[in-house]
C-alpha cells in the first residue's frame, strides 16, 4: 500500500494544498477559505470541548444525580441566544462581507478593453473539448482571421484576460484550479469570467460540470507566456490562421460578435 | 374520547392483509425499514465500486468484478461509472435514507408517540409504501437496460439529461421512478401532517410532543410543499425526452425556439435544498430526544430547539440559489442567496448549543443509541461548518463541484443522517420486534463506522480543497491530481472498512430478530407514550387512549419518590413540597 | 367540527397545496420564458385563437357551479337531485376534455406542433398536465357517484372534498386561460 510510505515522505496536509496560485487575485479566495476554516475550527473545538468534556465529566460513573433543569431559565436562554448571535456576528457576517467585497472590488469588476490592456477570448465548450477563439488582427470576432485553437489556451503574463463562454451541447464548467475560478458554460447563453496569470508555465484547464461519459477527459492545456513570447506566438498563429482558415469550415463557424 | 376518528381497526387475519397490503402503521414501518436497508446495501455497494475505481483506476474490482462487468474484465468502464454515482446518489437519498428516516420512523413513531391507534388514513399509508415499492422496481429495472441506467448525476441537469446528452430509456425511467416516489412521499406527508394535528392524545399540546415528532412533522410539511416542485420538473423533463418539447433545450441543440436549461436547476434546487433538510430533520429530532433520554435529564431548551428546527425549515425554502453560484445568476440574487444561506447557521447553532446543554450535568449512559447520537453531534458539526465555506460565493467559485462539496454533504447526510438512523434503529428495535439488539455488536458497529467514516469524508474534504473535481472517472488523467492519489487510496480503504462493519450491523439485526433476548416493555426507562405499552405493541396500540399529563423529557426530577428517575407522560408531574 | 371532518379537511387542504405547488412551478417557468423572450409568441408563431379555450373556460365554470349544487343537495340530503347535478357536472367535465382535444387539434392544424419550440411546448405541455388532473377529477366524480348510492354519515364530507378538488381544477384552468391564452 504505497499510500502509507508516501504519507511519510510528504505530509497529507502538504498534498491537499491547492495547486499554486498563478493569478493576482486567487489569494483572496485562499485567504477567505483559511479565515473561514480558522473560525470553523474555533467553534468546532468549542463543540468538541462540550461533547467530550461533558461526556467525560457527566458519565453515569462520575455524576450520579443529573441536574434537573429544562434549560429555559432566563440565563440559559441568554447563553443560547448569545451563542447564536456570536456565531452570526463572528462568522457569518464577516465571511459574507469579505466575500461580497471581493466580488464587487475584483471578480465582478469587468475589465474594459477600451481603457485597459485586456485580452479577449471566446470559449466554446462541447462534448468533450474546449475551443478558444482570439479576435485576430482585425480585432473582430467571428471573422475569417480569428485564431482558433482546441484544448490549447495561451495567454500572456500580467494581462487581464476576459472570457466570454458558451456551450454547443450540454452544460460544462470552465475551471482553472490555478486561478481558483470556475464558471459554467451554458448552451443558449453567454457567461463571463476574467482573470490574469503571472507565472509562465503549463497548467490544467478542467471541466467541472458533469457532461457525459468522457467528462473526466475534458481537459485543456493552459500555457502562460511572458509577454514577448506571447507576441511571438500570436503573430505566427495569426499568419497561420490567415493562410489555413477555411471560411466554410463548419467547425470554425462558431464565433459570435462580442457584445458589452 | 376516541371518536370515529380513532376507532380500533379489526385485526387482519390472512397473511396477505397482515404482512403485504397491511394497513397497520407498524407493519408498514417495518416494510419501509427492510426496503431502506436493502437499498442502503445496494447504494453502499455502488459506493465501494466508485471508491475502487477512484483509488485503483483500471484495476478489476475484486471478487464480484467479473460478474458485474464481464465485458471489461471486471474493470468499471467510464459510462458505468457515471451510472454508478448517479444511481448511488439517487438510491441513497430517495431509496435508503428517506424510507428509513421518514418511512420507517415516521410510520412507527408518530402514532405510537402521540398516543394514536393508527395513522389518520391507514389505506393511504399502505398505498404510500406500494408506490415507493413500484418506484424502486422501476429504478432497479433501469439498471438492466441495453443503454444502462440514468447517468447524468442525481441532479440530472439538462441538457445532459435530455435526448441530446442521454439517449436510451434509462433517464426516462429515472424520471418516472422519481415521480412515483414523489407521489408516495406526498401521500405520506398528507398522512403525517393530519395525524400529528388531529390524533394527539388528549392533553398533549404541540410542545408536549417528543422532538422526534417535531422533526418528522416539519419534514412532512416540507415534503408536501416541495416534492411537487420536483414533480413538475421531472414531468417537463420527461415531456422533453418523450414528446419532443423544448422546455430545457437551448442553443445550437435546440432546433427551434429555445427553452432554458438553467430553469431546471432552479426548479430542482427549489426542491433540492429543502430536501436535504427533509432528510436531516427527523435525525435532528431523534438526536435531540435521545440525548435527553440517555443523559437522564430534560432536553435543554426543548422549546427553543423545536422553534429553531422550525426556523431552519422556513429558511431552507429561500436559500436554494447557493447551489447555482457558478451559473452566474444576477449579482443581486447571488448576494441575497449568500446572505440568506448564512442566516441558517443561527438556528443551527442554537439547537446545537441546546444539544450540548442537554448532556451538560447529565448522568450519561453510553448505550448504543446514545453513542450514535453523540456521533451525530460530532459529524454534523463538521458537516455544517463546511457548509459555510460553500455558502460564501467567492470560495464556492473554487470549491463548487469539487470533492469538498462531496465531503460536505456526506458529512451531513451519509454521516449525520445515517448515524441518526442507526441511533433510531437501535433505540426502537426492542419496541418494534420485542427483542433487544446485541449491545456488544452494536458498540463494535459504532466505532467501526465512526472511525473509517471520518477517514472517508475528511479525506474527501482534503482532496476537494486540493482541487479534485467531482464525477470524474479517473483522476490520473490530470497531472495536478496525481499527488492526491495516496489520500484517495486512504479514503477507499476506509470505505471498505466502513462497509465491512455495516455487515456486522446486518448480522446483528437479523440475529436479534430471532435470537435476541426478550425486550421488556420499557428497556431504556423512558417516559414517552410508546414505552407504556407492551413490546411489540398489540395491533391497535392502545386499549384505552392515554391522557398526557407531562412532557416527554421528565428525568431526574428530585421530587420523584417512586424509585424511578423518570416519569411517564401519562403521570401528573410531581411537584416538590411548596 | 367533528374530529374526522377536521381530518378530512386538513388532508384535502394538504393535497390541494401540493397540487397547487406543481402548477405554481409551471407558471413560474412560464414567467421565466415569457420575460426572457423578446416577443411572445416567438417570431413566426401565430397566437392561438381564443374561441376553444374560451369555450373550455365556460364549460368548466358551469360544471363547477353544478358541482356546488351537488354539495347543496347532499346537505339537504336530497340524493336524487344530487345525482342529477353530479351527472351534469361530469357531463360538462367530459365536454371540457373534448374542447381541450379540439384545441390541441386546431393548434396542430394551424401548424403549431409539439416540437415547434418553446411556445408550443408551453401550450401543449401545460394543458396536457392540467388535462391529466381533470381526468383524475372525473374519476373522483365517478367515485362520488358510487358513494351516493346509499346514504351514510360521511356523504357530505366526501362530497365536499371532491367538490374542492373540482373547483381547484377550474381555478387552475382559468389562470391558465388568462395567463397562456389571453395575456
Ligand atoms: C442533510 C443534508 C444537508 C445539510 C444539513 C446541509 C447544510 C448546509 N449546507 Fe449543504 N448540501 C447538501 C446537504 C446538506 N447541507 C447536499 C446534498 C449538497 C450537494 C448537492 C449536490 O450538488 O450534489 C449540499 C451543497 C451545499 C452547497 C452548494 C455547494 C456547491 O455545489 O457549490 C452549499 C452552499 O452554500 C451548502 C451549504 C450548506 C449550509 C450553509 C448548511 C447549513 O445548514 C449548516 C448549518 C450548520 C452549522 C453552521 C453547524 C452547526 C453550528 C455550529 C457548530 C456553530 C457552533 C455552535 C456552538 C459553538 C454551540 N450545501
Ligand atoms: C445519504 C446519502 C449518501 C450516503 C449514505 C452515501 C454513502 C457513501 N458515499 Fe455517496 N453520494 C451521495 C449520497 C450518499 N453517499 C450523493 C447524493 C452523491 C452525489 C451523486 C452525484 O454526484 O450525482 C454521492 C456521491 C459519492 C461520491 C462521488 C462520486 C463522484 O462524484 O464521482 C463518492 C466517492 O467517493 C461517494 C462515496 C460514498 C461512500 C464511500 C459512502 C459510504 O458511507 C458507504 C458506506 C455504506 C456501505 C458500504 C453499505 C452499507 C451496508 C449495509 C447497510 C449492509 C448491507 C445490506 C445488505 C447487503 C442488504 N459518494
Ligand atoms: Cu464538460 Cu464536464
Ligand atoms: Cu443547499
Amino acid at each position: 500500500m504505497d499510500f502509507l510510505n508516501l504519507s511519510v515522505s510528504t505530509s497529507w496536509w502538504e498534498l491537499s494544498k491547492p495547486p499554486i496560485d498563478i493569478s493576482t487575485n486567487g489569494h483572496l479566495i485562499d485567504s477567505l477559505f483559511t479565515y473561514t476554516t480558522v473560525l470553523a475550527i474555533f467553534y468546532f473545538i468549542l463543540v468538541c470541548i462540550g461533547l467530550f468534556g461533558f461526556s467525560y465529566l457527566y458519565s453515569q460513573k462520575r455524576s450520579k444525580t443529573p441536574y434537573y433543569t429544562y434549560g429555559n431559565k432566563k440565563k440559559h436562554l441568554l447563553i443560547t441566544a448569545f451563542i447564536g448571535a456570536a456565531v452570526f456576528l463572528s462568522v457569518d457576517l464577516n465571511i459574507t462581507r469579505l466575500s461580497n467585497n471581493d466580488l464587487l472590488d475584483v471578480f465582478w469588476k469587468w475589465p474594459n478593453p477600451k481603457t485597459e490592456k485586456v485580452l479577449r477570448v471566446e470559449v466554446m465548450a462541447q462534448q468533450w473539448m474546449w475551443s478558444f477563439r482570439y479576435a485576430g488582427p482585425d480585432d473582430q470576432f467571428g471573422t475569417a482571421d480569428d485564431i482558433v485553437t482546441n484544448n490549447d489556451l495561451r495567454v500572456p503574463t500580467n494581462t487581464k484576460i476576459l472570457f466570454h463562454l458558451t456551450s454547443k451541447d450540454v452544460i460544462h464548467s470552465f475551471f482553472v484550479p490555478n486561478v481558483r475560478l470556475k464558471v459554467d458554460t451554458i448552451p443558449g447563453r453567454i457567461t463571463r469570467v476574467w482573470w490574469d496569470a503571472n507565472i509562465p508555465g503549463e497548467y490544467d484547464i478542467v471541466c467541472a460540470e458533469m457532461c457525459g461519459t468522457h467528462h473526466y477527459m475534458m481537459k485543456a492545456k493552459l500555457t502562460v507566456y511572458n509577454e514577448e513570447d506571447f507576441k511571438g506566438w500570436l503573430s505566427t498563429s495569426e499568419k497561420l490562421a490567415l493562410n489555413t482558415n477555411n471560411p466554410d469550415d463548419k467547425n470554425l463557424a462558431w464565433g459570435w460578435k462580442w457584445e458589452y | 374520547m376516541s371518536g370515529g376518528y380513532n376507532e380500533i381497526h379489526p385485526e387482519p387475519t390472512t397473511f396477505i392483509s397482515k404482512y403485504l397490503i397491511s394497513f397497520d402503521h407498524k407493519v408498514i414501518a417495518k416494510q419501509f425499514l427492510w426496503y431502506g436497508i436493502f437499498f442502503l446495501g445496494v447504494g453502499g455497494l455502488m459506493a465501494l465500486l466508485i471508491r475502487w475505481t477512484l483509488a485503483y483506476p483500471g484495476q478489476p474490482f475484486p471478487v464480484i468484478g467479473n460478474l458485474l462487468f464481464p465485458h471489461s474484465a471486471g474493470i468499471v468502464p467510464p459510462d458505468s461509472y457515471a451510472m454508478l454515482f448517479t444511481m448511488h446518489g439517487t438510491i441513497m437519498i430517495f431509496y435508503a435514507i428517506t424510507p428509513i428516516l421518514i418511512g420507517a420512523f415516521g410510520n412507527y413513531c408518530i402514532p405510537l408517540m402521540i398516543g394514536a391507534r393508527d395513522m389518520a388514513f391507514p389505506m393511504l399509508n399502505m398505498l404510500s409504501f406500494w408506490f415507493a415499492f413500484l418506484s424502486g422496481v422501476v429504478l432497479l429495472a433501469s439498471l438492466f437496460l441495453p443503454l444502462g441506467a440514468a447517468a447524468g448525476g442525481w441532479t440530472s441537469y439538462p441538457t445532459l439529461s435530455t435526448m441530446i446528452g442521454s439517449p436510451g430509456a434509462g433517464q426516462t425511467l429515472w424520471c418516472i421512478a422519481i415521480f412515483l416516489f414523489g407521489v408516495s412521499s406526498t401521500m405520506g406527508a398528507v398522512n403525517y401532517v393530519t395525524t400529528v394535528i388531529t390524533l394527539r392524545a388528549p392533553g398533549m399540546g404541540y410542545f408536549d410532543m417528543p422532538l422526534t415528532i417535531w422533526g418528522l412533522w416539519l419534514t412532512a410539511i416540507l415534503n408536501a410543499i416541495f416534492v411537487p416542485v420536483l414533480g413538475a420538473g421531472v414531468i417537463l423533463l420527461t415531456l422533453d425526452r418523450v414528446m419532443g418539447t423544448t422546455f430545457f433545450l437551448a442553443g445550437a441543440s435546440a432546433t427551434s425556439g429555445s427553452g432554458d436549461p438553467v430553469l431546471f436547476q432552479h426548479v430542482f434546487w427549489i426542491f433540492g435544498h429543502p430536501e436535504v433538510y427533509i432528510l436531516i430533520l427527523p435525525a435532528w429530532g431523534i438526536v435531540s430526544d435521545l440525548l435527553s433520554f440517555f443523559s437522564r435529564k430534560p432536553a435543554f431548551g426543548a422549546k427553543a430547539t423545536a422553534l429553531a428546527m422550525t426556523a431552519v425549515s422556513v429558511l431552507s425554502t429561500i436559500v436554494y440559489g447557493h447551489h447555482m453560484f457558478t451559473t452566474q445568476m444576477s449579482p443581486l440574487l447571488t448576494q441575497s442567496f449568500m446572505t440568506l444561506t448564512m442566516t441558517i447557521s443561527i438556528p443551527s447553532a442554537i439547537f446545537f448549543a441546546n444539544w450540548l446543554g442537554t448532556i451538560w450535568k447529565g448522568s450519561i449512559r453510553f448505550d448504543s443509541p446514545m453513542l450514535f447520537s453523540l456521533g451525530v453531534v460530532f459529524v454534523f458539526g463538521l458537516g455544517g461548518l463546511t457548509g459555510l465555506h460553500l455558502g460564501t460565493v467567492t470560495t464556492d467559485l473554487y470549491l463548487h463541484d469539487t470533492y469538498f462539496v462531496v465531503g460536505h454533504f456526506h458529512y451531513t447526510m451519509a454521516a449525520s443522517v445515517l448515524l441518526g438512523g442507526y441511533a433510531g434503529i437501535y433505540f426502537w428495535f426492542p419496541k418494534m420486534f420485542g427483542r433487544m439488539m446485541n449491545e456488544t455488536m452494536a458498540k463494535i458497529h459504532f466505532w467501526g463506522t465512526m472511525i473509517p467514516l471520518n477517514g472517508i469524508f475528511f479525506g474527501m474534504l482534503m482532496v476537494g480543497y486540493g482541487g479534485m473535481h467531482r464525477r470524474i472517472y479517473n483522476p490520473f488523467v490530470y497531472d495536478s491530481l496525481k499527488r492526491l492519489m495516496p489520500i484517495n487510496e486512504m479514503i477507499t480503504i476506509s470505505a471498505i472498512l466502513m462497509g465491512a462493519f455495516q455487515i456486522i450491523f446486518v448480522i446483528n439485526f437479523l440475529w436479534s430478530l430471532y435470537k435476541g433476548k426478550k425486550a421488556p416493555n420499557n428497556p431504556w426507562n423512558v417516559g414517552t407514550l410508546e414505552w407504556t405499552i407492551p413490546s411489540p405493541p398489540v395491533h391497535h396500540n392502545y386499549d384505552v387512549i392515554p391522557v398526557v399529563k407531562c412532557g416527554p423529557h421528565e428525568f431526574g426530577n428530585p421530587n420523584l419518590k417512586n424509585g424511578r428517575d423518570f416519569q411517564y407522560q401519562t403521570e401528573e408531574l410531581v411537584q416538590g413540597p411548596a | 367540527m367533528k374530529r374526522n371532518e377536521l381530518q378530512n379537511n386538513l388532508a384535502m387542504t394538504v393535497v390541494l397545496i401540493s397540487a397547487a405547488m406543481l402548477f405554481v412551478t409551471l407558471f413560474m417557468g412560464y414567467a421565466v420564458y415569457r420575460s426572457s423572450a423578446d416577443v411572445w409568441p416567438p417570431m413566426g408563431v401565430a397566437k392561438v385563437s381564443l374561441w376553444l379555450p374560451l369555450l373550455s373556460t365556460i364549460l368548466i365554470s358551469i360544471s363547477s357551479w353544478y358541482c356546488y349544487q351537488v354539495r347543496l343537495s347532499v346537505a339537504k340530503n336530497d340524493l336524487a337531485a344530487a345525482k342529477g347535478h353530479l351527472g351534469l357536472t361530469t357531463l360538462l367535465g367530459v365536454a371540457f376534455m373534448l374542447a381541450q382535444s379540439g384545441l390541441w387539434f386546431s393548434m396542430k392544424n394551424s401548424g403549431v406542433f409539439v416540437t415547434s419550440g418553446i411556445f408550443a411546448s408551453v401550450m401543449y405541455g401545460f394543458t396536457w398536465i392540467h388535462a391529466v388532473h381533470v381526468v383524475l377529477g372525473l374519476f373522483a366524480l365517478g367515485y362520488l357517484r358510487w358513494v351516493l348510492r346509499t346514504p351514510s354519515p360521511y356523504l357530505l364530507q366526501k362530497t365536499i372534498n371532491v367538490e374542492k378538488f373540482w373547483h381547484f381544477l377550474g381555478v387552475v384552468w382559468v389562470v391558465m386561460f388568462l395567463g397562456l391564452f389571453v395575456l
